[in-house]
């Protein structure tokens, strides 16, 4: 594929993408490829550096090295693409003393975008009501709103939000995937970061994984789903075998953790329950217990991201100093 | 002109009430106080001495001049630019508190023109709340003068009007620079209060006392460059209108191509 035939089918690429700030790297030759029309997941834990990146697609901070291409447009000038951008950058960042519909008027002059476009950014996110509100009496789910509606003020082809979900309750959570979801239905492509997986799994269909500044895994959410193994939960019915359960499953390939009374088998290749169920039955051990488990998406991404944040060293997670 | 675009969006943030009440309301109350207190304060008639009343400040029958207000007037000037110093101030550095500015960047990503469109937005917004204080001040002033027995009558001469809308140009020019120097101090420093407290520790510190300990280097300062201009030469530094002119002007000159230029590169992680 040539360069000009990728830039009409992905909504960002970037090449080798890297920010240092003094001697730390904080973002790592990062190589974004998204297609345009997806929902895409930009995950990983705090202090991966997701804003970071996303503020330099923004052209809000220089990239130390690297290039991209946005919606068309280079990453060295922002103003070629950003009229087609919409962004929540981080938290939503107002004038406390402005209501919140003027909040977006300023907006929207700055950005030559027509007044006419204020009143459906407002209704679009349930804000209509409280719009001449001062923004300082906001709660935090509704500046939150607010930030959402200011992002669609310019009517965009891309849309690139940083943690929508943060401080929004569960319904709020719930509602803000059917926006996103209602975005890609009109077409736009939208970028949506968040530290946990799970919350935005349902909506993408594309996901990049980002741990300590570099990609960790990137493409379809399908595929992540499809390489994924089974784990069988196996106990036998005397607990005294379990030592020799252990040994036979060990022997024929599997990796095996002991959880509780039972064990969890990781198996190797393909494998059924039904398979371990006759291995052991030869071995002479009856089984009380035998589910298959397919892996959550959760599971998979920490084995890609790890558990720990790469802002807090190990043993100094919260709770971990007493 | 894209600029345009900027300053419209900064209007829509200055014209808050808030900010359009104590500006304009608070600079007119100013105004009006030092002119009661002109009024008040000042002596029958001229004492001989440098300083004339006291507290330097003119008798009535220097007020009942044609020039008479000018010369109370630009004894308030140091307080006028220490007010429109700090207002502008704020207006910069809020959008790095707020966090305002990335999201002004992504709706105008040319840097220089969204700084200039917000500068020319408040230097306006300062000079309309100079304005209109000066009206209001103009007003008490007649209430002043009838209730302490002062002829008006020269002010309202050729020469008492052109005299006086000479002076107010002179304070605007002033407030201008003073302006320009708190929003370019204000963008370094991305705090209002700190800037503030620096804008008060130079003129304070420096200007004072760097000033009596080394008369010579005083006309060469910004703050006394900009009262040389409001009161139409400073006659304690030795300065003249012109000097003062020129040095404030390569200030603000040099301070908006600062401003202009980290600006521009600056990485917005506000
Ligand atoms: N201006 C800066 N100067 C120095 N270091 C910075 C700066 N901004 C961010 N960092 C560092 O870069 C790393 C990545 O930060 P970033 O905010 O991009 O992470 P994130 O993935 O968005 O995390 P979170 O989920 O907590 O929002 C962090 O270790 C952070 O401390
Ligand atoms: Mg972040």
């Amino acid at each position: 594929m040539t360069t000009s035939q990728a830039n009409q089918t992905l909504a960002v690429s970037t090449a080798g993408l890297t920010k240092r700030f003094g001697g730390r790297t904080v973002v790592d030759g990062v190589d974004l490829a998204i297609p345009r029309g997806t929902v895409c997941g930009f995950v990983g834990p705090n202090g991966a550096g997701k804003t970071t990146t996303i503020r330099m697609l923004l052209g809000l901070i220089r990239p130390s090295a690297g290039t991209g291409t946005i919606m068309g447009g280079s990453l060295t000038s922002p103003q070629s693409y950003l009229a087609k951008v919409g962004a929540l950058i981080e938290s939503p960042a107002f004038y406390p003393q402005l209501s919140g519909r003027d909040n977006l008027k300023a907006l929207a002059k700055l950005g030559r975008i027509s007044s006419s476009k204020i009143d459906p950014a407002l209704a679009r996110t349930g804000m209509t009501a409280r719009s001449k509100d001062k923004y300082r009496s906001y709660s935090l789910g509704m500046k939150q709103r607010l930030g959402i509606a200011a992002s669609l003020l310019a009517g965009p082809e891309l849309l690139i939000l940083d943690e929508p979900t943060n401080g929004l309750d569960p319904a709020g959570i719930v509602e803000m995937r059917g926006l996103i979801r209602s975005f890609a239905d009109e077409g736009i492509t939208v970028l949506v970061s968040s530290h946990l997986i799970s919350e935005i799994e349902q909506v993408c269909d594309h996901v990049v994984m980002i741990r300590a500044g570099k990609i960790v895994h990137q493409g379809p959410v399908a595929s992540l789903r499809e390489g994924q193994q089974v784990d069988i939960e196996a106990a036998p019915e005397n607990d005294s075998d379990l030592e020799r359960l252990t040994k036979v499953l060990e022997t024929a390939g599997h990796t095996v953790a002991q959880s509780g009374s039972g064990l969890t088998v990781s198996v190797a290749g393909d494998v059924s329950g039904a398979d371990l169920n006759r291995l052991a039955a030869e071995n002479g051990i009856t089984l009380r217990k035998l589910s298959e488990q397919s892996r959550s998406l959760e599971k998979a991404f920490f084995e890609l991201t790890g558990t720990e944040s790469a802002d807090v060293p190990v043993g100094q997670e919260m709770g971990a100093i007493r | 002109m894209m600029t345009w675009a900027a300053f419209s969006s900064e209007w829509t943030k200055l014209k808050r009430m808030t900010l359009l009440l104590s500006t304009f309301g608070g600079l007119a109350v100013a105004a009006s106080a030092f002119v009661i207190l002109l009024f008040s304060q000042a002596p029958a008639h001229t004492v001989p001495g440098p300083h004339g009343g006291p507290g330097g400040l003119p008798s009535l029958d220097v007020l009942a001049r044609p020039n008479g207000l000018i010369v109370g007037v630009d004894r308030a000037v140091m307080l006028l630019g220490i007010v429109a110093f700090g207002i502008a101030a704020a207006q910069t550095a809020s959008e790095y508190s707020l966090g305002t500015l990335r999201q002004l960047l992504v709706r105008q990503p040319r840097r220089v023109r969204l700084l200039i469109g917000k500068m020319i937005a408040v230097l306006v917004f300062m000079v309309l709340a100079t304005a209109f204080a000066s009206v209001v001040a103009f007003g008490v002033a007649n209430l002043m003068a009838s209730s302490r027995g002062v002829s008006t009558s020269a002010w309202y001469t050729g020469t008492g009007f052109t005299d006086l809308l000479e002076a107010l140009g002179r304070m605007e020019l002033a407030v201008v620079g003073y302006s320009v120097l708190g929003l370019v101090v204000g963008q370094f420093l991305r705090s209002a209060v700190a800037s503030v407290i620096v804008g008060f520790a130079w003129m304070i510190a420096v200007e004072n006392i760097v000033g009596r300990i080394l008369p010579s280097a005083s006309k060469w300062f910004p703050g006394v460059s900009l009262s040389a201009i409001a009161a139409n030469g400073n006659a304690d530094a030795n300065v003249s209108f012109d000097h003062g002119l020129a040095v404030a002007g390569v200030y603000v000159v040099v301070a908006i191509g600062a401003a202009a230029i980290t600006f521009s590169r600056r990485d917005v992680t506000a």
